[in-house]
């Protein structure tokens, strides 16, 4: 066995890292060191120099690394600290106008030109039977070196600041007196990615994400009873400074205090409510109503063995009203601190900005270079992503985001024009058919509204309402100051199943006249009313 | 390529070899996976990838640290053991640390076939060709995914355990619709011997449902008597063993916790009809030989007749409640050890139901019921008079699973099938169900 120059640069790190610093920093530099000695260009020459030579009109490559570190914490309790990383490269060629992909963790170049022949071959296999040829829009050349926005590295800290901040999180919730249980955790992402293609384009991305949360329960165990409140704040493209920045201690005896609030709080009466939507609720409706509707894809037909389709298609473009006038809906991936925010996409595509709904009309879908060419556009808006070098890129969400109101609203503002309501923060069930029509959504914590004013709060609330009715209801928007930016880290779609992170920026909004039910009625009666 | 029980026992040893800490665990995996997906009646995307994997637990004066990588080469695995050796220096005590298992004996379990692990590209091509032909013939717009994986790997402590277990799947969903886009069928079928995987009646129930579902006629939503049919049953309850969880349940927080710090233990949750259980050695749905935590895999009966018979106790909470850990669920069944019924006879004995083929976007609404909401998706159909009297427009329900099988409501079982949850999941073995109630709240107009 030969001792590459690989291995002596991980040796070397180890040792050093043994002699000086904490080891993990030198396990991070060592792993580091291979990702970077790695001749990436050089690979990329091999992958599409055999995948033209197979006969392909297109062909890239990504080598990509990913970080995950994990701390998660029950009460006073440790449950888990681990980190990870894993690397692999994997190529897609379009041969005959049918796609094949292969991958595999074997960095070399033997190894690309076995899997990219690999490639070749699915592809060839199956143009026998591809009924029409897939054709891509063109995109320029680019050369590009990348790195998301972030102060501190989460990979730098070391492991116990990290569970200090947890355990204080805990000790806070458990502080007020009701409270049981507590969960809470960070999850730190890093995406170092290289894409080549046959265009000549060459780019390497360095993307930090950090995903906090906790969760704290109440119970009676006289009764039985138990109910609990997770954190308002979600995942964002940003570093460790998210975990100083805010203060989650105090939002931790918060959602404490309402999870016992909660226990006490009276069962909603179902029937017709206007509600206000928090944004740390409202992103998650936008990304079901709006976000998945407006994916290409879905409206080919592309996704309906499983996510499903879309009640929009392609000829509604500039037709279908999705809103109220006030609804204008931005697809971004350009947007600072959105977990979908890229320079390029997983196919040289850069990252752009457009209206999907302008004024309440839909306008434009999600693009990307095979589907763009499908409804006659002659460039791709850069949607395609894989979520690992062993998966196979294709159609996913950019950062959609709803755009405040102009004026300076506050959000007692939009409560002030409600009689009859419930203001609801946080993500709760959601569930939506699959194109798109009917949603019932929860959330964390829900307040009662009459006569313009918060009363007190409710439990067991949820919403059920029809998509184009539901935006048609909105009639107030928060301003630029209400403005938040909530995300998801893990967006399931395709086949196989792939996670994607994407944010949702968006200021409270007021929807009037809509159908809440009662989610607990059923526990009782065995059923469980839902008005229409 | 898969690693062998030799190569898994050489790289667990050498893991361990390298660590200095009290007591650890080490694990090992290998993997293929292979895939093609079509879509609008055309082959969408295809590939094929291999991944591998190492990580290692350690525990330093009670305090634990994990880490993993993919690269298996002596320096990377050094690496990862300083790692978690690091991690393990700086946490605070691990109080839900129990000892590693020592040496352990296994049953194995029969779910590895070569030919499923060998999978041809030119047979997939021809068998999908097939298909796309099938939806082409009957003037439908098919989407569907074949997949098939394999994988090897194990897991050895420093107590002196070992364990390795190699495993294949293949499946195969597939979508119909019509070209007016007004009705669409499903049908997904799994299995670990591909050569028990029947791709032309996969996609031709799949089209049957899509031509049989035109014209569907909206009613007003409410609480009916339903049909499930075991692909509807999957995909509410395809995962239910694994929730019985007796932590959750004795902490106050579960569907299974009982007033006054109690649960439901002994209690007759459930109808008589109702039997869940595991079994690592069903030959139809091979389980694992290990359940949680390395224990030995048995056959474990969650629910008898309707009576909740066990919950699951992980190592440290059976050791903190002085019982001995539970050594399953590793798959779940349900059936009934009274007569079963078809299909054909559950529609027949109805006077007014609805037949439901699947459900989709399930999520839970309320953890003290275990109560969700959900959809009806690909295939639902108006039984009246003891016949399919014509399909029908989607519905969103809200139901409790608990009380969907609770006593009284089960009024007749099927023979347990082998199927998969459409949104995902492992496999399961499910029997149609009829229901005496179920609730449906709302219309779905999406197809």
């Amino acid at each position: 066995m030969t001792f590459s120059r690989r291995d002596f640069i991980k040796t070397a790190g180890i040792a050093l890292g043994a002699a000086s610093l904490p080891s993990w920093v030198y396990y991070a530099e060592a792993a580091d060191a291979v990702y970077a000695e790695v001749n990436k260009d050089a690979l990329a020459d091999a992958a599409i120099s055999t995948a033209k030579r197979l006969g392909a009109s297109y062909a890239d490559i990504r080598i990509n690394r990913y970080r995950l570190e994990a701390v998660s914490t029950r009460e006073r309790q440790v449950q888990n600290l681990s980190s990870g990383q894993n690397f692999g490269f994997g190529v897609r060629v379009l041969i005959n106008g049918t796609w094949g992909f292969a991958a595999s963790p074997i960095v070399t170049v033997d190894e690309v030109r076995r899997i990219t022949t690999e490639a070749a071959a699915i592809a060839k296999a199956n143009s026998a039977i591809t009924r029409r040829k897939i054709e891509l829009v063109p995109t320029p050349k680019a050369a590009a070196n990348w790195k998301s926005s972030f102060e501190r590295d989460p990979f730098d800290v070391p492991a116990e600041e990290k569970v200090a901040i947890l355990l204080k999180i805990n000790e806070a919730a458990l502080g007020v007196k009701g409270i049981n249980f507590v969960n809470s955790s960070i999850a730190s992402v890093n995406e170092q990615k290289y894409l080549a293609n046959s265009d000549g384009s060459r780019i390497e991305q360095y993307i930090i994400r950090t995903s906090p949360s906790f969760s704290a329960t109440a119970t009676d165990r006289s009764t039985g009873d138990f109910q609990a409140v997770n954190s308002l704040r979600e995942a964002q493209q940003i570093g460790f400074e998210y975990m100083t920045k805010h203060d989650w201690a105090a939002e931790a005896r918060t959602a404490a205090e309402h999870a016992v609030m909660k226990l006490k709080a009276p069962s909603v009466t179902p029937g017709k409510y206007d509600l206000v939507l928090h944004p740390s609720h409202l992103f998650l409706t936008i990304h079901e109503s709006v976000g998945h509707p407006t994916e290409l894809d879905r409206a080919l037909l592309w996704e309906a063995n499983y996510a499903g389709t879309s009640f929009l298609t392609p000829d509604k473009t500039g037709k279908l009203q999705y809103g109220s006038k006030m609804v204008n809906f931005v697809a971004d991936r350009t947007q600072s601190g959105g977990l979908a925010t890229v320079a390029y996409d997983d196919e040289g595509v850069p990252g752009q900005s457009w209206h999907l709904v302008k004024d309440g009309l839909f306008v434009d879908w999600q693009t990307t270079r095979d589907t763009a060419k499908l409804i006659g556009k002659n460039k791709s808006y850069g949607c395609l992503h894989a979520d690992s070098w062993s998966s196979v890129p294709f159609p996913r969400m950019p950062n959609v985001s709803l755009q405040p109101a102009q004026e300076n609203v506050s959000q007692d503002d939009l409560i002030a024009g409600v009689d009859k309501g419930i203001l609801i923060y946080g993500r709760g069930s959601y569930s939506i058919d699959q194109q798109r029509y009917n949603f019932q959504f929860g959330g964390q914590t829900f307040w009662e509204i009459k006569g313009g004013k918060v009363t007190g709060m409710l439990r067991d609330v949820a919403y059920q309402s029809r998509t184009t009715d539901f935006w048609g209801s909105l009639d107030g928007l928060g301003g630029q100051a209400t403005y938040e930016l909530p995300g998801s880290p893990n967006d399931g779609k395709g086949e196989p199943g792939q996670s994607n992170a994407v944010s949702h920026g968006c200021p409270p909004a007021r929807f009037r006249n809509i159908n809440v039910l009662n989610t607990a009625s059923g526990s009782t009666a065995g059923r469980m009313e839902d008005h229409d | 390529m898969l690693l062998t029980e030799k190569e898994v026992r050489t790289l667990t040893e050498k893991i361990l070899s390298m660590v200095n800490a009290d007591d650890a665990t080490a694990g090992v995996g290998s993997n293929k996976q292979s895939h093609l997906r079509f879509a609008a009646n055309n082959v969408l995307t295809s590939g094929s990838r291999e991944g591998r994997s190492a990580n290692v637990t350690v525990w330093i004066g009670g305090k634990r640290g994990s880490a993993s990588t993919n690269d298996l080469d002596d320096a990377s695995l050094k690496a990862m053991v300083e790692q978690a050796e690091t991690i393990a220096r700086n946490a605070p005590p691990d109080r839900e640390y129990v000892p590693t298992l020592s040496k352990q004996t296994y049953k194995p379990v029969t779910s590895y076939v070569e030919a499923t692990a060998n999978l041809s590209l030119t047979d997939r091509a021809k068998q999908i060709g097939a298909i796309l032909s099938e939806l082409e013939k009957n003037n439908v717009i098919g989407a569907g995914f074949h997949s098939a994986s394999s994988q090897a790997g194990g897991s050895a402590t420093k107590n002196g355990n070992f364990e390795f277990e190699r495993s294949t799947g293949v499946g195969l969903s597939v979508t119909s619709r019509t070209p007016d886009g007004t009705s669409s069928g499903y049908f997904l079928r799994s299995h670990h011997d591909i050569g028990k995987l029947d791709t032309m009646r996969i996609a031709r129930e799949s089209i049957r449902k899509a031509l049989e579902g035109r014209n569907a006629r909206a009613i007003e939503p409410g609480i009916y008597t339903v049909i499930l049919e075991p692909q509807a049953v999957a995909d509410l309850i395809g995962n239910f063993g694994f929730g019985f969880n007796a932590r959750t349940a004795e902490e106050g927080r579960s569907v299974f916790s009982a007033p006054g710090g109690k649960t439901k233990l002994g209690e007759k949750v459930f109808d008589e009809k109702v039997t869940i259980y595991s079994d690592p050695w069903h030959t139809e749905l091979p389980g694992s030989q290990s359940a949680q935590g390395g224990i030995p895999a048995q056959r474990i009966v969650m629910v008898d007749k309707g009576v909740l018979k066990n919950l699951n106790y992980n190592r440290f909470w059976a050791k903190q409640k002085n019982t001995d850990p539970t050594p399953g669920p590793v798959n779940t069944i349900l059936e009934t050890s009274g007569p079963t019924s078809t299909l054909e006879e559950m529609i027949k004995s109805t006077e007014r139901g609805i037949l439901v083929s699947r459900f989709w976007y399930i999520r839970s609404t309320d953890a003290r019921t275990a109560s969700s909401t959900g959809l009806t998706r690909d295939g639902v159909w108006w039984v009246e008079n003891g016949k399919i009297a014509y399909p029908l427009k989607n519905f969103r329900f809200n139901q409790s699973t608990v009380k969907m099988l609770g006593p009284g409501n089960v009024l007749m079982v099927g023979k347990p099938e082998r199927v998969g949850s459409s949104e995902g999941g492992g496999g399961s073995l499910l029997p149609a169900l009829k229901l005496k109630e179920f609730n449906f709240t709302s219309q779905s107009e999406a197809v």
